[in-house]
């Protein structure tokens, strides 16, 4: 019959060497499922701990940007994971709609926050053209996603009272947060996963499989 | 190389007569020079296989562990290459036409896991959910589901909750979910393994109405040849490299190829249990004052109460009765089997025994035997309060005291994993009590071996292990320590014979060194080497519904009936948002937030606010169903906001501070309240059908939030499993449970992104990806309708939003 070469490829872009667009079943199941997972971890933070850090910084508020990187892991890790455009929206904004079905402090506000924060790392990816995914692009992705939410958002609805130094301080934290929290944190967080064989299916796993291989 | 044989029983169709769902056509599957190397292993799984099956015909596949039958049956669906990534070459053809690449919905595949299939919350929808990926019109989905379910006579109606059914009854609705696409090729992968006799009896027999009727081709693998051959005409074997060895007529191979599949461990009908491995006692003793245990339970009973998850929080469950009225004694140096159908409380009763769950009812004595009298009699304690020696760190006592006792081999072993590597595993528990590391190694190292868990493995990753070699590894990490007490929950669950043989020489030695051991298993085999046995009763169900008719005149699913309070769950419905469809209780929690920035100034944010709470008697009814603590996070946020921006703004203006936090209760409070009536399920169906949301980012997402609740039952079982592996920090650290709760989130991603892999291939199977490959849009078994309830609760909202903003901007 119609014999067959490599359905897959081990440099390319995409686990199934498909096109950048076409998703796989597969790539929507566990982005989903890793914006379930981390929302169930999101809504312990919430409730948890981010009451204790918030009083932690009532010194000074817009210290309290260093905490936003948590948020935007979900976006990060995604796009780490299934390397297509709109995958890091995909995965915020589902652990966004976690968050809001279990009740949170912003209510439906959750749901644009995951938009802009997975829109800012859709951006990063895009600007280095679905190339790279190493831990410097993570990072920028974590750095945007803190500049859309911020800039577009949180300036504008929660803050509008802090003068514009106590603003950019606020931005800068964030900044730092999105770049380390969810940055090298997704890096090494999808690498982990990929360690102990949860993607199996993703090239990150697939890389790391080969690597070990040689 | 790989060994071609060619088929040998022809066209043994036995279908007498088929249904309207009969097969016309040629269907012969024809698989050539198939081979498979997933990325990370230096040889294929599958190496040039060459397989024909006839129409019509039924195999059995055996081999053994590790053989590549699995992956086979991921090949024959197509499914192959969406869950795993390698070198794919040959061909698989099905009546002609290539299949490996994508599901077609002509091969079903159904897997060992019911849970990794369910998509839906319902009985009727599961089932629909390949027709409506195929996009057939609604009066033929329903006809397809009613079809499904008789063929394989599932006892309930279409409404039934999928979460109130046994396994065995989750694994006939998961079949039913295959057959709906009616498919000509039906494979089922080890569709019995996790179920008790009796419940593979009834799969077995639905299986075989439903192959009779349809005259489907079939192919199973099971370890366990004895309940399918003689529903199968012809035999296949598989041997550790994946080449076939042997295939014929089901009797000749048996009785031909007998040593050699005994060989293979394959588990052959009649064939006796193999006897025990040998296994050095001093391997599996307890550590030294860890012995001389006994444990008696008295009248115990566990009632669970069903927590509000994300997707059910406004059906309201009665408590669940687990486990009731059990009598249990164990004692150092001997075996206690739980023995009883699936849902009897097994487990519960283990769980008690070993101290990880305190009973609610009845009283749990541990005490030390044979210690000389030195505090013999020492603990006891009503209500499963545990005390003495024996008894330090029962189900309320500190990590490393239960763990220094009791060993515990979860019934997902996947779950029992806690170190980086296989070694690691093994030493946790030891190197977290402090025990001698020479004696440590030679223990593990020598429980490793003997159970077949060779050196090349030791540097692994213990969630690469296969199914079986995890369960053998989780039996090893729960006895190195040498605990007094050792709890096993079905350790032989996917053992070939050889290493079932070497489990349960694992569990004689265990019991020869002086260890007490709880064994809760549906293995009539293994149960033979208890000195004692407990039979439990499965607890009634608290009202299951048998409905009649699956569709009303129209062909449309009926509604939720009113005044069903015999269901599951009692849904609440007082108050409009209870009455009003997801698009409108979305819609109604965004227009605050879109009104939020037109207020000017905190006045108007306050009056918004109180007119909020005076219609929320209409909105939410007259007692809110949902705690109020729902708000505390709000109220929290309302606070911070007053407080930054008041010390941050320059005359520490309290009356500008006050605009953005109240302006943030005003659009969040309302919509947190009201966010909390949004159902995943329903949610997908109206922004599927209303919004035209495309339908396999919003169908993962649906079936991923549906598996919020259960992702949290894993969290909690991670938690005990880190408590008794004698890792879990103390209560009082708050350093320590901050890195708890991130290593706990990491093995529950671990967890939940491999089920979503089996879900993927179990969602591909039913179609899933179709719609993107022909080009025909998705269908909805159920209309998603705009009604007057939804036109209300969006104009109140509306209407308060807009007065409040009329109220600021008005002239006074």
């Amino acid at each position: 019959m119609n014999p067959r070469t490599d359905t897959s490829t081990r440099s390319g872009r995409t686990a199934s060497g498909r096109s950048l667009f076409a998703w796989r079943g597969i790539d929507f199941v566990v982005g989903a499922m890793l914006a379930v997972g981390l929302g169930v971890a999101f809504w312990g933070f919430d409730t948890f701990l981010y009451p204790v850090l918030n009083g932690a910084t009532a010194g000074y508020p817009p210290i309290g940007g260093l905490m936003l990187g948590i948020w935007l892991l979900p976006a990060v890790a995604g796009a780490l994971l299934i390397r297509r455009p709109g995958a890091a929206i995909y995965v915020e904004i589902i652990a966004a709609v976690v968050e809001a079905l279990l009740g949170n402090r912003w209510g439906a506000a959750v749901l644009v926050s995951g938009f802009l924060q997975g829109l800012g790392v859709s951006v990063a990816f895009g600007l280095l053209r679905w190339r790279r995914f190493d831990v410097s692009a993570a990072m920028l992705g974590g750095v945007l996603a803190a500049v859309f939410e911020i800039a577009a958002y949180e300036w504008w609805s929660y803050y509008p009272d802090f003068s514009w130094t106590q603003k950019l301080v606020y931005l800068g934290c964030g900044m730092l947060s999105g770049a380390v929290i969810a940055g090298l944190g997704g890096f090494a967080l999808v690498r982990a996963l990929a360690r102990a064989g949860a993607v199996n299916a993703f090239p990150v796993a697939q890389e790391a499989r080969e690597n070990a291989l040689r | 190389m790989g060994v071609g044989v060619g088929l040998t029983a022809g066209a043994g169709v036995s279908a007498g007569a088929r249904s309207s769902g009969a097969l016309e056509g040629d269907h012969e599957l024809v698989v050539r020079d198939l081979t498979w190397r997933p990325f990370g292993r230096r040889d294929p799984i599958l190496d040039h296989l060459d397989l024909d099956l006839a129409p019509g015909e039924r195999v059995l596949l055996a081999g053994p562990s590790g053989s590549g039958k699995s992956t086979l049956l991921r090949a024959l669906a197509g499914v192959l290459t969406s869950t795993d990534s390698g070198e794919l070459s040959g061909s698989v053809a099905l009546g002609g036409h290539p299949v490996l690449d994508h599901p077609t919905g002509e091969v079903g595949l159904l897997l060992q896991d019911p849970a990794d299939a369910m998509v839906a919350g319902t009985v009727g929808r599961e089932v629909a959910f390949g027709p409506e990926n195929a996009g057939l019109a609604r009066e033929q989905i329903w006809e397809r589901v009613e079809e499904s379910l008789r063929l394989v006579g599932f006892p309930y109606g279409i409404d039934h909750e999928v979460r109130a059914l046994s396994g065995g009854e989750a694994q006939r609705l998961a079949l039913a979910g295959v057959l709906a696409l009616r498919p000509a090729v039906l494979l089922l992968d080890e569709p019995c393994s996790m179920l008790d006799p009796a419940s593979a009896a009834t799969v077995r027999d639905a299986v075989a109405g439903a192959v009779a009727q349809s005259g489907a081709t079939l192919v199973v693998v099971e370890h366990q040849l004895s309940h399918w051959t003689d529903l199968v005409d012809r035999l296949v074997v598989l041997d550790y490299q994946g080449h076939v060895v042997a295939d014929g007529p089901v009797a000749d191979v048996l009785t031909a190829e007998r040593d050699r599949l005994l060989e293979l461990g394959v588990w052959v009908p009649g064939a006796e249990a193999p006897a025990p491995l040998p296994v050095d006692p001093s391997l599996a003793e307890p550590a030294p004052g860890a012995g001389g245990v006994l444990v008696r339970a008295e009248d115990v009973g566990v009632v669970r109460t069903v927590p509000p998850g994300l997707s059910s929080w406004q059906v309201v469950h009665d408590p669940v009765v687990a486990l009731a009225g059990a009598d249990a004694e164990v004692r150092a140096g001997s075996v206690l089997a739980l023995r009883g159908a699936s849902g009897a409380g097994k487990s519960t009763l283990a769980a008690v025994l070993a101290g990880l769950l305190e009973p609610t009812s009845g009283m749990v004595t541990r005490m030390r035997v044979g210690d000389a009298g030195a505090g013999a009699g020492a603990g006891a304690g009503a209500g499963g309060g545990s005390g003495g020696a024996a008894g330090a760190g029962g189900a309320s006592g500190d990590s490393a005291g239960l763990a220094a006792g009791t060993g515990w081999c979860p019934q997902n072993p996947e779950i029992g994993m806690v170190g980086r590597t296989v070694r690691d595993d093994v030493c946790t528990t030891g190197r977290a009590l402090g025990l001698d590391e020479a004696w440590l190694e030679r223990r593990a190292q020598g429980l490793l071996g003997a159970l077949g868990l060779g050196p090349e493995l030791w540097e692994r990753d213990p969630h690469t292990l296969s199914g079986g070699e995890q369960r053998r590894l989780a039996l090893a990490s729960s006895i190195a320590h040498g605990p007094g007490l050792l709890a096993l929950d079905e350790p032989t669950v996917g053992q070939d014979r050889s290493t079932w043989s070497a489990v349960r020489g694992v569990i004689t030695a265990a019991r020869d060194g002086g260890t007490a051991v709880v064994l809760a298993t549906h293995d009539a085999q293994l149960a033979e080497v208890a000195d004692d046995q407990v039979v439990l009763e499965r607890q009634p169900a608290g009202g299951s519904t048998r409905a009649g008719g699956a569709t009303d005149a129209e062909g449309r699913a009926p509604r939720e009936p009113a005044g069903g309070s015999t269901r599951p769950g009692r849904r609440v419905t007082s108050g409009l948002a209870a009455r009003s469809g997801p698009l409108a209780v979305l819609l109604a929690s965004v227009i605050p937030m879109a009104g939020a920035p037109f207020l000017r100034d905190w006045r108007t944010a306050a009056f918004g606010l109180v007119a909020f709470l005076v219609v929320s008697p209409l909105v939410l009814g007259r007692r809110w169903p949902q705690p109020l603590h729902r708000l505390t996070p709000v109220l929290i946020g309302v606070l911070s906001l007053l407080f930054s921006n008041c010390w941050l703004s320059p005359d520490r203006d309290l009356a500008s501070a006050a605009l953005p936090a109240l302006r943030l209760g005003f659009f969040a409070a309302p919509a947190v309240l009201l966010m909390a009536y949004l159902e995943p399920f329903p949610l997908g169906d109206h922004l599927g059908q209303r919004l035209r949301v495309p339908g396999r980012p919003l169908l993962a997402g649906v079936a991923a939030l549906q598996r919020f609740d259960s992702l949290v039952a894993t969290y909690a079982e991670l938690r005990v499993v880190r408590r008794v592996r004698g890792i879990a920090p103390p209560r009082r650290s708050v350093v320590g449970q901050v890195r708890e709760a991130a290593s706990l989130t990491f093995a529950l991603l671990v967890h939940g992104l491999r089920q979503a892999a089996r879900m993927a291939v179990a969602m591909e199977a039913r179609g899933f990806s179709m719609p993107v490959a022909t080009g025909r849009r998705r269908t909805w078994a159920q209309p998603a309708p705009w009604r007057g309830t939804d036109t209300a609760l969006v104009g109140v909202i509306l209407l308060v939003t807009a007065l409040t903003i009329g109220v600021g901007v008005a002239p006074w």
